[in-house]
């Protein structure tokens, strides 16, 4: 009888050991990586274009990040929402943020407001207002439309130009 | 006797060394952050994680531009220590030396300019021009250091060999180099750029060159002198009383201009000046030195004297006519 209940003792140390792990980390694991395209050509002169990692870089280079989110839990994640500071020397490239199942949208302000393309303005040098340039988003941001389920994953993808 | 003066013409530039910090785009050695923020909800309850972060570094471009500042510099053969003006800028994203060159041997121009003992300079003063508050160059020594998006002013210092006809062209190059590498753009030297990072060789292979040209520019003034005799019979006798009569054609050829030009006589030994007859191009001058240009000088030493300005081949040949009376 002891032995029994050592051992759903113990398990239940388990399980609340488990649960108290998996709240720490969270329930999305998030992870980032900075990519260049590679043009390459075969024997047959035939080009294809690949991502490769990427550690150095010089002004003009334009680098793809990739961010995945990962459920790692057992319950659906909802609600779940991006966001990607534009790095700091770097012009976002217009029309690159793609998300399947994710509507993008932008901020011109350091991430207070965000909104589509159309609705970004800027203060003109004459006092009016005119349409942000890609180049002057500061941040960008995926909200996905459905739950995150467990087990899967995420993908939200955007390119920048080094200045 | 002719007098003539000419003025030589100098091409003055000036030289704007401009800095601005992005045009060479991020500076090497920058660290380029990146790092993406998630938010959801688990069973109603806010949470939010952040990714790993990428460090990406920027590397060294080396990449550099050499432009000519003078326009073509117009000289006469034999002419010492004439200059052109080039600008050298730092178009790369970090600091580097830029080891200078000459080369006099250009193909496709009529003469070869001589390098002067000293053929560059740094235009220290930002005169536009040679002057003794100007650095020599040394290579090797002193090679131009340069911040990225600063330029620096460079004088290349020629002499024009003689005996070259009007209007021939000869040129000189100034070439400008990356010391830290050239070659192939998109070489990299591992470690070699500026704050340790790599060095990438640029769209231009970490070199550039700039042509500078000299023009010959001479001008020519030969005169021819006749004389005609007519005497008081109508004889063309050279006797007392008869009188001469002379006529100079004066004739500028070339691409200058003869600036200033002044025609001198003098009346010859044994005769008299007949008052009233000098002329020019058909037109009377009068005796006494005033608005017209001519005059008739007395004295010990009795000339006239013509003043003819600024005359360029275009102008046509200027005859001059005065008449003097044999004693």
């Amino acid at each position: 009888m002891k032995a029994k209940m050592d051992w759903l003792a113990g398990a239940m140390l388990m399980i609340l050991a488990t649960t108290a792990v998996a709240q720490d980390q969270g329930c999305i694991l998030l992870k980032t990586v900075a990519e260049i395209e590679q043009v390459t050509t075969d024997e047959r002169g035939e080009q294809s274009t690949q991502l490769v990692p990427v550690e150095k870089i010089v002004p003009g280079n334009e680098i793809v990040y990739t961010v995945s989110a990962t459920n790692i839990c057992d319950q659906a994640a909802e609600h779940v929402v991006i966001d990607n500071p534009v790095p700091e020397h770097m012009n976002y490239v217009a029309n690159s943020a793609i998300g399947p199942g994710t509507e993008v949208t932008f901020s011109v302000d350091g991430g207070f407001n965000f909104g589509k393309p159309d609705a970004l303005k800027v203060a003109n040098a004459d006092g009016g207002e005119r349409k942000a340039e890609p180049a002057e988003y500061t941040n960008i941001r995926w909200v996905m439309r459905n739950p995150l389920k467990p087990g899967d994953v995420a993908f939200a993808r955007f390119r920048a130009v080094l200045e | 006797m002719v007098r003539l003066k000419q003025f030589a013409q100098a091409a003055l530039t000036s030289c704007v060394l401009a800095g601005s910090a992005h045009g060479a785009g991020t500076l090497a050695g920058t660290n380029i952050l990146n790092r993406a923020q998630v938010s959801y909800t688990l069973a109603g309850v806010a949470e939010s994680a952040t990714s790993n972060a990428t460090t990406l570094v920027v590397a060294e471009v080396l990449d550099l531009n050499v432009t000519l500042q003078s326009a073509t510099v117009t000289v006469s053969a034999g002419d010492t220590n004439r200059t052109l003006l080039f600008r050298l800028t730092n178009t790369g994203n970090g600091s580097e030396a830029f080891p200078l060159a000459v080369d006099n041997l250009v193909a496709g121009d009529d003469f070869d300019p001589l390098g002067a003992s000293t053929a560059v300079f740094f235009d220290t003063d930002a005169s536009g021009d040679l002057s003794p508050a100007d650095l020599a160059y040394s290579p090797g020594i002193n090679d131009p250091a340069l911040a990225p998006d600063t330029a620096v002013a460079v004088l290349l210092v020629n002499d024009i060999p003689a005996g070259l006809a009007d209007g021939v062209i000869g040129r000189s190059r100034l070439l400008a180099s990356a010391a830290t590498g050239t070659g192939t753009p998109g070489t990299s030297f591992a470690g070699l750029g500026s704050s340790g990072t790599d060095a990438v060789v640029g769209a231009n292979g970490g070199q550039a060159s700039a042509l500078g040209e000299y023009q010959v520019s001479e001008v020519n003034v030969t005169l021819t002198k006749s004389a005609t005799v007519v005497g008081n019979s109508g004889t063309a006798d050279p006797v007392p009383g008869a009188r001469i009569t002379y006529q100079i054609i004066v004739n500028v050829s070339g691409s200058a201009a003869a600036s200033g030009l002044v025609f001198t006589d003098a009346i010859p030994a044994g005769t008299s000046f007949t008052a009233g007859s000098l002329q020019l191009n058909g037109v009377t001058l009068t005796d006494a030195a005033d608005a017209d240009g001519g005059e008739f000088q007395g004295g010990a030493s009795p000339a006239v004297r013509v003043a003819l300005g600024d005359l360029t081949q275009a102008a046509g040949a200027q005859t001059v006519v005065f008449t003097v009376t044999i004693n």
